[in-house]
């Protein structure tokens, strides 16, 4: 589905280089849950975004169901992203100044379907999530597990092939973390690929495969 | 795909009211006073209404006699005399009109007393104005020449003196002297037109304003064309160079110039009366300092409000990239909600100027104001807020835009 191949990543500041990620190869099978693990700071969110596409890599090569991204121009990747990816982030990066229903709508605004169905299908993502209750209300009203599932709801509501976490459960209560989590199981269950980035052994363990990362490379 | 743009924007603004309020009042404020400035300056400078053809004539108001080595001065409104003989004779003029500053004189009607502004005028001044004439007519050159006592009244003071009847033929007694009244005008508020009666210079009660240099007097030169005015100019100051006092021991040098309506407010602030150049181009590039710099307050407020607003959209930025949204597609969104608030409140400031001149011309305020709002004003303003609010809200948005997600979404600039 994914494959990254000798993929490095530096970071520059004025004053130090950063070797985020070193030589990373990696596939992501169509249909996983794949789990990415490792100390703070070791490259998993770096590494996430690079599977992700929302971040361009020093050196190497990704591919996207066999074909390389080449271009990192957004009229080249915005639609890759819209179609394959979904991105649940660890701190729901909701907007305050929509509605629920609108927040979840936002990447079918940038397919052309009609307004009715962009309505429509967001409101069945919602249901899905257990919001069906809450479309009118604006995130700031509602809870952080209840907002990290809107942001799923958003996530799922384009039918992408691969769903991409990054700590979706850091900001929550051990309860509300495992409703995403069952939620984010069940989704993996009916097709969706799953990554996720966890500091969290037991949720790792629930997927079906654990890459770990330390220092910017790859372990196991 | 664009009414999502719009949808958007109305949801983003009716749900940040305070910014939305804020930005709206800085923008219809902004307009709002510019467009009632302006049209209060182009009533005064821009050839509109009765002084319609006031870019093809000058006025000389002010005589400067010196004597022999310069220690007496007299400064004053020109005499009869000096128009009827220096000045109507002049080569590049097509029309001159001697006509007085108004004098308050006190009218006698049914045991009340008004006290009202009276100017005494030749028959050239109603040609070389345009008067709008409402009823009757205004005295022709025979009337002048002959001296009769007919008088023109504006509307507003026909109406006050004679409430629910028509003022034609009215006995009028303005100042000890009885006038037939013959024709009433538009009200209006310009330097060379604003009075309430008008009657011909003939009948001064004495004949000695004809003899005089100095009075209270001044000349309206009309050219053929705009273009003739500066021949105009330079044959005033000729004429005034050549100008014969009776008694050539008392004043021996005499200035003078055929000005502008700017030209003759300029004077007036610089005290410029004793050189050819009045201080206009100084007096329009403070008035240009004074806008700009008014415009510059909000617009300055509007580029903190949105520059303080880019933060919290960063993020916005990053999510809508992050699910497929292209630069293009960001800008454009940005651009609209920009736009719609300036558009909104360049209407909102369009009609609160409208009011407020509504309401200065029936308040009273000021006499017989009649102005008219600028459109190329508004124009020009709701351009200046576009640029600013582009400026501030789109091209901060577009550099974001323009980064990858990830940094959006760290709230990089
Ligand atoms: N924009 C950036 N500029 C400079 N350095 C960065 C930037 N983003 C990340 N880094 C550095 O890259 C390394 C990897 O960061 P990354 O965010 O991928 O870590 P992480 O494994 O996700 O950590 P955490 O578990 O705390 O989220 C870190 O050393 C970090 O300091
Ligand atoms: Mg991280």
């Amino acid at each position: 589905m994914i494959r990254l191949e000798n993929i490095s990543k530096t970071y520059r500041t004025d004053k130090v280089e950063t070797l985020a990620l070193k030589d990373i190869n990696l596939h992501v099978n169509k249909g996983e849950f794949l789990s990415i693990m490792g100390p703070s700071g070791c490259g998993k969110s770096t590494l996430l975004n690079l599977i992700g596409l929302l971040d361009q890599p020093g050196a190497g090569t990704i591919s996207v169901d066999g074909a390389a991204v080449k271009s990192y121009r957004d009229k080249d990747v915005a639609q890759l992203r819209n179609q394959t990816f979904g991105f649940i982030f660890q701190s729901f990066h909701l907007i305050n100044d929509l509605q629920v229903i609108d927040n979840v709508e936002l990447p079918l605004l940038y397919r052309s379907l009609p307004a009715r169905e962009r309505k429509q299908r967001a409101r069945e993502a919602l249901e899905r999530v257990g919001l069906g209750a809450r479309m009118e209300h604006y995130p700031n009203q509602l809870s952080g597990g209840q907002q990290q599932r809107v942001a799923i709801a958003r996530a799922i509501v384009g039918r992408p092939q691969v769903l991409l976490a990054d700590e979706p459960t850091g900001n929550l209560d051990s309860q509300m973390g495992g409703e995403v989590m069952d939620l984010l199981l069940r989704l993996n269950q009916e097709g969706t690929t799953v990554v996720m980035v966890t500091h969290d052994e037991r949720e790792a363990k629930r997927g079906s495969h654990i890459v770990r990362v330390f220092d910017g490379q790859l372990v196991s | 795909m664009f009414k999502n743009y719009l949808i958007t924007a109305y949801k983003v603004y009716t749900r940040r009211k305070l910014f939305t309020a804020i930005n709206l009042a800085c923008i219809t404020l902004t307009l709002m006073v510019l467009l009632v400035v302006t049209a209060l300056l182009q009533n005064a400078f821009y050839p509109t209404g009765v002084e319609g053809r006031s870019d093809r004539f000058l006025q000389v108001t002010t005589l400067v006699a010196e004597s022999e080595g310069g220690n007496s001065v007299r400064t004053g409104p020109l005499g009869y005399k000096l128009i009827d003989q220096y000045l109507r004779p002049m080569k590049s003029v097509q029309l001159v009109a001697a006509i007085s500053s108004p004098r308050t004189v006190s009218v006698y009607q049914d045991d009340r007393v008004s006290e009202l502004m009276l100017r005494r005028a030749d028959a050239a001044y109603w040609q070389i104005l345009d008067f709008k004439v409402l009823e009757g007519s205004v005295p022709s050159a025979e009337d002048v020449a002959q001296g009769r006592f007919v008088a023109v009244l504006n509307a507003s003071t026909a109406a006050r003196l004679y409430p629910g009847a028509s003022a034609l033929g009215q006995q009028l007694n303005a100042g000890g002297q009885t006038f037939k009244v013959i024709g009433v005008v538009e009200d209006t508020l310009q330097l060379n037109s604003y009075s309430d009666i008008w009657v011909p210079v003939t009948t001064d009660p004495s004949s000695e304003y004809r003899n005089q240099m100095f009075g209270d007097f001044f000349a309206l030169l009309l050219a053929d064309s705009p273009a003739q005015l500066p021949l105009i100019q330079a044959e005033v100051a000729e004429v005034a160079r050549n100008l014969q006092f009776d008694d050539p021991r008392q004043w021996n040098l005499a200035l003078m110039w055929a000005d502008s309506k700017l030209d003759f407010f300029a004077r007036g602030l610089f005290r410029t009366e004793r050189q050819a150049d009045s201080g206009a181009g100084l007096l329009l590039a403070i008035i240009a300092a004074l806008m700009i710099l008014f415009m510059l307050l909000p617009a300055l407020n509007l580029v903190n409000l949105n520059s303080g607003r880019i933060l919290e959209r960063s993020s916005e930025i990053g999510v809508r990239k992050a699910f497929g949204a292209s630069s293009r597609t960001l800008v454009i969104q940005f651009v609209i909600e920009n736009v719609l608030l300036c558009l909104f409140g360049g209407l909102l400031g369009l009609i609160a100027a409208i009011a407020a001149l509504n309401w200065l011309e029936h308040s009273g305020l000021i006499p017989y104001l009649k102005v008219d709002i600028n459109l190329a004003v508004f124009g020009c303003g709701l351009a200046i807020t576009l640029f600013f609010g582009l400026l501030s809200g789109v091209i901060p948005a577009w550099k974001m835009s323009r980064l990858h997600p990830v940094q959006a979404l760290k709230g990089a600039a």
